[in-house]
């Protein structure tokens, strides 16, 4: 063992005659400075865009391909969802009127009014959550038009509208049509 | 055959339901625009009391069937504008008077009494100035059984 014991001490000294210490910081401060790139390389940029929900699968888009209808139902910026504060249904195995399989939609609802940029008219929307299974985590959205405080809890979206519903757990939110909104007096 | 049966068990059924105050073609006294209730409706009540009020046992008792049989006894034409999701209600008092009197007879037409004075903007103003709070369901309580001696006495009496 001794030789072997030789030999590391010859290249030990050796490197260390060779190198100074400060060679070693500008190593360590160069790989920091080149890991916190990493992120801003096209490749890495072009990943997360995928859909822009964060982590999980890439989310293929769902337009309805109706012409009344317009947007993408996984994007926070669908008409429907102008007052949504949840994860969306489209993202979860459901879609933006029906619940992921083994979830129950919620009777108790908030409902507001959204505008439909197809034909400018306001539209009744109610936003049933889906519940009996955890968080679905995916499509985050919170937009919050005509959203009121907590003293005015049916028409609050920050509560969990979990209610009736067999188990109170909730896992994501729809946006339902229930009809077109009579014209501003 | 079958289509005629079904079409005489719709219009016999529309007919029973709606017999006692409102025959169901002419306009809900007190509501002057009822595609306006109709919405208000929608967006103040329906959330919690469902599109055909028949609500949620643990939460919002039911409306459908029911919610009329409180202007028949002592106490009730205050209550249903004091109950605390009436009166504070985003509405204006005539908008609410207009959804409160709609309501009555959408859910529970039976049950409004024949000499029902639709509710007026300035009623319903006065009312909901005092708003019921915890005592809101002590007071149900108690109309409630009120309701349950009236129909005890009727049956004795032969009537119902």
């Amino acid at each position: 063992m001794s030789g072997l014991d030789k030999f590391s001490e010859k290249v030990t000294r050796r490197v260390a005659r060779a190198t100074s210490r400060r060679s070693l910081l500008t190593l360590i401060g160069g790989a920091l400075t080149g890991a916190a790139v990493i992120p801003v390389l096209p490749v890495s940029r072009a990943q997360a865009q995928g859909h822009g929900h964060g982590g999980g699968d890439p989310i293929a888009p769902q337009p309805t391909g109706n012409p009344q209808d317009p947007g993408d139902q996984t994007q926070c910026d669908y008409w429907r969802y102008c007052a949504i504060d949840g994860f969306l249904c489209s993202c979860c195995g459901g879609t933006a009127s029906s619940c992921p399989p083994g979830t129950e939609m919620s009777p108790i609802t908030w409902i507001g009014t959204c505008q439909n940029p197809a034909d400018n008219r306001a539209y009744i929307i109610s936003y049933n959550d889906c519940c009996g299974k955890s968080s679905c985590g995916r499509c985050l959205c919170n937009r919050n038009e005509r959203d009121r405080p907590m003293v005015r809890p049916q028409a609050n979206n920050d509560i969990n509208w979990c209610l009736g519903t067999e188990s109170a757990i909730y896992n994501c939110s729809t946006a339902v049509i229930l009809g077109v909104a009579l014209d501003q007096q | 055959m079958k289509w005629l049966a079904a079409s005489a068990l719709i219009v016999a059924t529309g007919t029973a339901v709606a017999t006692p105050a409102w025959s169901g073609t002419e306009a809900i006294p007190g509501v002057e625009n009822a595609a306006r209730a109709r919405q208000n409706w929608m967006l103040s009540c329906q959330g919690c009391h469902r599109a055909d009020a028949t609500g949620t046992p643990q939460t919002t008792p039911t409306m459908a069937g029911f919610v009329a049989r409180f202007l028949q006894v002592p106490g009730g034409r205050e209550y249903l504008v004091q109950v605390p999701g009436v009166a504070t209600a985003a509405l204006s008092d005539a908008d609410l008077a207009e959804v409160v009197n709609w309501s009555l007879v959408r859910f529970d037409a039976a049950n409004v009494p024949a000499d029902f004075r639709p509710y007026t903007a300035a009623e319903v103003g006065r009312l909901r100035l005092k708003p019921l709070r915890a005592e809101a369901m002590t007071m149900r309580a108690g109309m409630v059984a009120r309701m349950a001696q009236d129909d005890k006495g009727n049956k004795n009496r032969g009537g119902f």
